[in-house]
């Protein structure tokens, strides 16, 4: 049986189709409600961030328990950099009892990059080690060995980064994940599909689901700043230009143009297993580019 | 040799004993290689310095006729310098000259008290004889010289022409010798040390040369105008102006022979030729001395011997046969001759230069040995007469100037030893120089300057008159070639092994690569590699490092101390301190105009390098109550490799403290000019006008902060 | 190597306000190779108090420098005993264990002088590098020798995270990402499969704070 809704739809071969909603910095949740009530019936899954590049933020659980509210389906984003092996776990269960059984397992960025540098980074795991600990929950032990009275279930995933300079090891992780637990991978952002294509080469040696991270620009200057600020990510130049070549106040709808030019890339070519969707705080314009990538008929 | 060093007579102790102001400095190999063992480091040091008076000083502590060898002196420091490894020799002579010249040698004045009875006679009035007298009269000795000819000075009156030595210098020695009290005795040839003895004298030295020339032994040598170089030099610098014709022959290949062909030169010859067993590389002459009779056209016959001289009456052609081979196997003079290959001159006088001998009277009673020399015990100079001592070319052959001078002083020394009934100690140990080669890398990385030659004047000019050959530096040459010389032995060491944290500090910092690490781990300063620069005694964290010599003129510490203390008395404000290279700073190169500029209100601080000034002292600059601080440095003439790095560094550091006491950035800067038509007392200008406006700035906020209480 | 850094004089002036007779303690092992508490800056220490009291005229304190060999041994502050006498307090230039280790010794206040760092190596002159973090649980055999726990920012155990880009770490673009180096050295050796091991996550228990050392019998007993 499967263990989730999505894990239901990964089952059954369909292209996927998952976006990402960050929560709030503040208790103000009327507009993520919003974003959840406008997108959970045109996506398979709801990811919600957790404090995103490291920005405090409210709680990713938090926002799974809102989307199963709604009526949706969550992907809880899971970090290690703010718990350590005790929270995980605690956590874990207490996101299998709320119905909340879609886990992305990472590391988390580094506090360097978020707006409390100075916090203790904890770290106690890592991505890998993180799956491995949800599978062990699911034996009906703890990390240590002690038994658990009732045990969870999880469909897990994490992230790959098929557009990383250095793949080597990067693909030796991914390994690696597959054999802690991952089932899904929604990759970090990609922005050629060749590189894509190289990558799903490789990827297909494993029975897992890959989804293409689409990240919408909105701007040239955006593009740059990501290129120069955003762990892992390095912006192909052609792309910057093609945005800064849009007229005045077009450059949001180029931007779109780009992601749902690469979304129907992949889907007509079968690269992979479907793609996620993140428009970096731009969560409104989601449902444009499902339409217009004609994705639309979930 | 003897360690005796007169300097040690009159020098008081070092005043303070902390390590860092003894001096641990090997003997540098300038200084084992002269005769008379001359502190050569510590006076190119202070003439480097513009410290010439102080130079002199060093000099005459060595030295008692330092303008005599400033002209004539063969040397051989320089033949030892290690900076030839590098590029070439330090012109030392040259530079001591200019100490002595600029200095003010000829103004000295010496007095000597007779505190001893014992009267000592001096037979000979060469260098020998008049170092004997001057030594013999520090200690005390009524001293009596007696000369056969009608002046004083041996072979430096006769023997050496006048464009070599002018006699106006060897007058003040003399002169001096008088003053201190020497009796000279002219005219007067002693031809029984018996009567000497007779007369009162306690101890005798006998250094009366080796003035008898060798003659030809070729037919014809008898010849009207054929002239021994001996006598024709002492005709000439008699004043006897003896006649010489048109053209002229000299023979022989060493220093005797081109001072005779250089004179009839500037007698007037038309040509003259020099005619020689030895082939150019082989002509024991200096080589500096060939070069200058070359450049004022004598004519150099090499491998050439005398076969006959022929004329009647008068020579009028000297016959030439080739020497294919002037010494043996093993290396012993033994000409061989090829009768086959022959050559002719025609000849109007001919000068013999072929070497000279001792010639004692008979009556001295004086053992002889070989080449007619006097037999003496080389530690004590004895003679076989109880009393009589001997030294100089009579005892040694023709030797330098220096040599002589060395033995005088020696010959003084073991007649105290006698009179005072001393046991006349061998020397303990040689002098010798503990350093050794320049390795590769250190070569590598010495920044090259090559030598600068003092100025000599045009040979056309020179030949017609018997005025100085070579000029003496001006302040800019003279400095910037003392700089050159790279203090051997006076380099950093470990002072406090026990201290030394092995941080290797030193060795990552030092320019030359000199501190490495031996196979222990310890860290090793080679003494025979080291610059002196200083960079690591004031890099080292553990302060473990000192120089084995300390060049300071007084120490930063007390200097900044005695600015501290008169800047109230001068109530100068605001008060400016600028820490600048003690090379460049007195001498006439480009900083020196920082010293010229300088204003009321500015303090300089000489340092050894820029680069060695800690941070430390700049702190210290401000706490005494600079408004500003500089640090200058020489730029592009820094004889040395990378100082504007360290100088920022520790300028870095200290602006860090000044920023957090408050104090802006730009009251502590670095100067180094950049080219020579960069006029350093505009910058100066400009920094002071900038402190000035700082300082005032200050005043008023202090003013508005007690206002506003 | 230990490394530290001087406190700033602000920080310090604040420390030693009520204090008059001040004795600034130099420590002549570690802290005097990296710059920090030598010789050398204790002088500097010295002055740059001395000057700050100068320019604001207000001050009182009497300043005076020593130096030990170690000031992480408590037999050499034997030698202080009787020193301290003349003082009101102690700045210490060594790092946090010289101070404790004075500290316990002596019974005025000893006051850091210093921040101390990280263990680390030097680069080159005035460049060091943290190397170790004495997790007390070393593993750098499976990581060719570059240690994951001290070099990658987070620690991580089983490889590069996402962030790296041009080889470099997320979280300073300065630094290089432990685990490309690892990677490439391993690779270098022939030990990919070191990297393909799937790690798990490290045991914090090796080291309860405080720890100790023991290495001899005698030390084991009185310690019990």
């Amino acid at each position: 049986m499967a263990k989730s809704l999505f894990e239901e739809k990964m089952l059954a071969n369909k292209f996927l189709v998952t976006t990402e909603i960050g929560p709030p910095k503040g208790t103000d949740i009327h507009e993520v409600v919003h974003h959840i009530e406008t997108l959970k019936n045109k996506v398979d899954a709801i990811n919600i961030t957790d404090n995103q590049s490291s920005v405090m933020r409210f709680p990713s659980l938090g926002g799974c328990l809102l989307v199963k509210e709604k009526g949706g389906e969550p992907i809880f984003q899971m970090t290690c950099r703010d718990r350590n092996r005790l929270a995980l776990q605690a956590d874990l269960l207490f996101a299998y009892s709320r119905g909340v059984n879609n886990v992305l397992c990472l590391t988390g960025d580094s506090v360097d990059v978020g707006d409390h540098k100075e916090a203790r980074p904890v770290f106690d795991a890592d991505s890998i080690q993180l799956l491995r600990l949800a599978r062990t929950l699911e034996s009906g032990k703890d990390a240590a060995g002690n038994d658990l009275k009732g045990s969870p279930s999880f469909c897990l995933g994490s992230s790959v980064h098929p557009e990383a300079d250095f793949i080597e090891p990067q693909l030796i992780k991914f390994d690696k994940k597959v054999a802690a637990g991952a089932q899904f991978f929604q990759t970090q952002g990609i922005f050629e599909a060749a590189s894509l294509r190289r990558f799903m080469q490789y990827a297909l040696r494993f029975n897992v689901k890959i989804l293409a991270g689409i990240i919408v620009l909105t701007s040239a200057r955006m593009a740059k700043y990501m290129n120069d600020n955003v762990p892992g990510i390095t912006m192909p130049k052609a792309v910057i230009d093609e945005l800064s070549g849009a007229e005045k106040g077009k450059a949001l709808q180029k931007g779109i143009e780009i992601a749902v030019r690469l979304i129907k890339t992949i889907r007509e070519e079968k690269m992979c297993h479907g793609v996620h969707i993140m428009a970096v705080g731009n969560e409104r314009i989601v449902p444009d580019i499902l339409t217009a990538a004609g994705l639309n008929n979930q | 040799m003897l360690t005796f060093r007169t300097g040690q007579l009159e020098k008081s102790p070092p005043k303070r004993l902390d390590t860092a102001s003894i001096d641990r400095s090997l003997v540098p190999p300038c200084q084992a290689a002269c005769p008379l063992h001359m502190s050569i480091r510590e006076y190119i040091d202070l003439v480097a310095q513009g410290r010439i008076m102080e130079a002199l000083q060093v000099i005459r502590d060595d030295n008692p006729f330092p303008s005599v060898c400033a002209f004539i002196c063969n040397h051989a420091c320089e033949d030892k310098c290690r900076r030839s490894q590098v590029d070439d020799p330090v012109s030392i002579r040259a530079l001591k000259r200019f100490a002595v010249e600029f200095g003010g040698d000829r103004m000295v004045q010496l007095t000597a008290e007779t505190t001893k009875k014992e009267s000592i006679g001096v037979v000979g009035s060469g260098p020998a004889g008049l170092a004997c007298a001057y030594y013999l009269r520090k200690l005390g000795y009524p001293v009596t010289v007696f000369e056969a000819q009608p002046e004083v000075g041996g072979m430096l009156r006769i023997g050496i022409p006048q464009y070599r030595l002018p006699p106006a210098v060897l007058d003040t020695e003399v002169r001096r010798l008088s003053s201190l009290g020497v009796e000279f005795k002219t005219n007067c040839r002693v031809n029984s040390l018996g009567n000497l003895f007779e007369q009162g004298f306690k101890a005798i030295f006998v250094t009366i040369g080796a003035q008898q020339s060798r003659r030809l032994g070729v037919p014809g040598d008898d010849l009207q105008g054929v002239v021994d170089a001996i006598t024709f030099l002492r005709e000439v610098n008699l004043g006897l102006k003896p006649v010489i014709g048109e053209k002229v022959v000299v023979v022989g290949g060493g220093n005797v022979a081109m001072d005779a062909a250089r004179t009839a030169l500037r007698l007037g010859a038309r040509t003259v030729n020099l005619v020689c067993l030895e082939s150019r590389p082989e002509m024991p002459a200096f080589k500096a001395d060939i070069h200058e009779a070359v450049d004022e056209g004598v004519i150099l016959n090499c491998s050439w011997g005398v076969k006959q001289l022929c004329g009647d009456k008068t020579v009028n052609e000297i016959q030439l046969k080739r020497c294919s081979a002037v010494f043996d196997a093993q290396k012993r003079f033994n000409p061989v001759y090829d009768e086959s290959i022959t050559t002719a001159l025609p000849v109007d006088t001919v000068i013999t230069a072929i070497g000279q001998s001792p010639q004692i009277p008979e009556d001295f009673h004086l053992r002889i040995g070989r080449g007619s020399t006097i037999q003496i015990d080389p530690v004590t100079l004895n003679t076989n007469q109880t009393g009589v001592f001997a030294g100089g070319d009579a005892v040694t052959g023709p030797s330098t100037v220096v040599q002589a001078l060395a033995t005088g002083r020696l010959a003084a020394i073991r007649i105290d030893d006698f009179i005072q009934r001393k046991y006349p100690r061998p020397a303990e140990e040689e002098i010798k120089s503990l350093i050794g080669e320049l390795s590769a890398q250190t070569i590598e990385y010495i920044k090259k300057i090559h030598r600068h030659e003092p100025p000599v004047r045009d040979p056309q000019a020179r030949i017609k008159e018997f005025q100085p050959v070579e000029n003496v530096y001006n302040w800019e040459e003279a400095i910037n070639e003392a700089r050159r010389c790279l203090r051997c032995g006076a380099g950093a060491e470990v002072t406090f092994q026990d201290k030394c944290a092995t941080c290797l500090t030193c060795l990552r910092d030092c320019p030359y690569k000199v501190p490495v690490l031996d196979s222990r781990g310890t860290l090793q300063i080679s003494a025979d590699q080291c610059q002196a620069c200083g960079i690591c005694t004031a890099q080292c964290p553990a302060k473990a490092i000192s120089l084995r010599k300390p060049y300071f003129r007084r120490t930063i510490e007390d200097e900044l101390e005695h600015i501290g203390r008169t800047k109230n008395a001068n109530n100068l404000k605001p008060l400016i301190i600028g820490f600048c290279c003690q090379y460049g700073l007195f001498g006439t190169g480009i900083l020196s105009a920082l010293w010229r500029s300088t204003k009321a209100g500015i303090a300089f601080v000489p340092a050894l390098c820029v680069a060695s000034v800690e941070a430390d002292h700049l702190l210290r600059a401000f706490e005494i109550g600079a408004e500003g601080v500089f640090i200058a440095g020489c730029g592009d003439e820094c004889a040395r490799q990378n100082t504007t790095f360290w100088v920022n560094d520790q300028i870095k550091r200290v602006q860090k403290v000044l920023k957090e006491v408050g104090l802006e950035n730009n009251r502590l800067q670095f100067y180094a000019p950049q080219n020579k038509t960069e006029n350093p007392a505009d910058w100066l200008d400009g920094f002071a006008n900038q402190i000035g406006s700082l300082y005032l700035n200050s005043l008023i906020k202090e003013e508005t902060r007690r206002d506003s209480r | 190597m230990i490394v530290a850094e001087q406190k700033p004089l602000p920080e310090i002036r604040q420390m030693i306000a009520p204090y008059k007779r001040i004795l600034i303690l130099g420590c002549g092992t570690c802290m005097t190779v990296c710059d920090a508490g030598g010789e050398r800056e204790v002088t500097f220490m010295d002055n740059a108090l001395r000057l700050m009291q100068a320019r604001d005229n207000k001050d009182f304190h009497e300043y005076s420098e020593f130096t030990v060999k170690r000031q992480c041994d408590p037999e050499f502050m034997d030698i202080l005993l009787e020193k301290v006498k003349d003082f009101d307090a102690v700045l210490s230039m060594g790092c946090g264990i010289g101070v404790q280790t004075v500290a316990e010794k002596l019974d005025i206040p000893v006051l850091p002088g210093l921040n101390t760092s990280f263990m680390g190596a030097s680069q080159e002159q005035g460049v060091w590098d943290e190397r170790c973090s004495a997790c007390g649980d070393c593993r750098l055999d499976d990581t060719a020798g570059i240690c994951p726990v001290t070099r990658c920012t987070k620690g991580i155990l089983n490889g590069p995270c996402a962030g790296v880009k041009n080889e470099k770490c997320e979280a300073n673009k300065e630094i290089n990402c432990a685990w490309v180096l690892i990677y490439k050295r391993l690779e270098k050796t022939g030990q990919l499969d070191k990297i393909r091991r799937e790690y798990p996550m490290r045991n914090f228990r090796a080291i309860p704070r405080p720890r100790r050392l023991t290495k001899t019998s005698a030390g084991g007993i009185s310690h019990g």
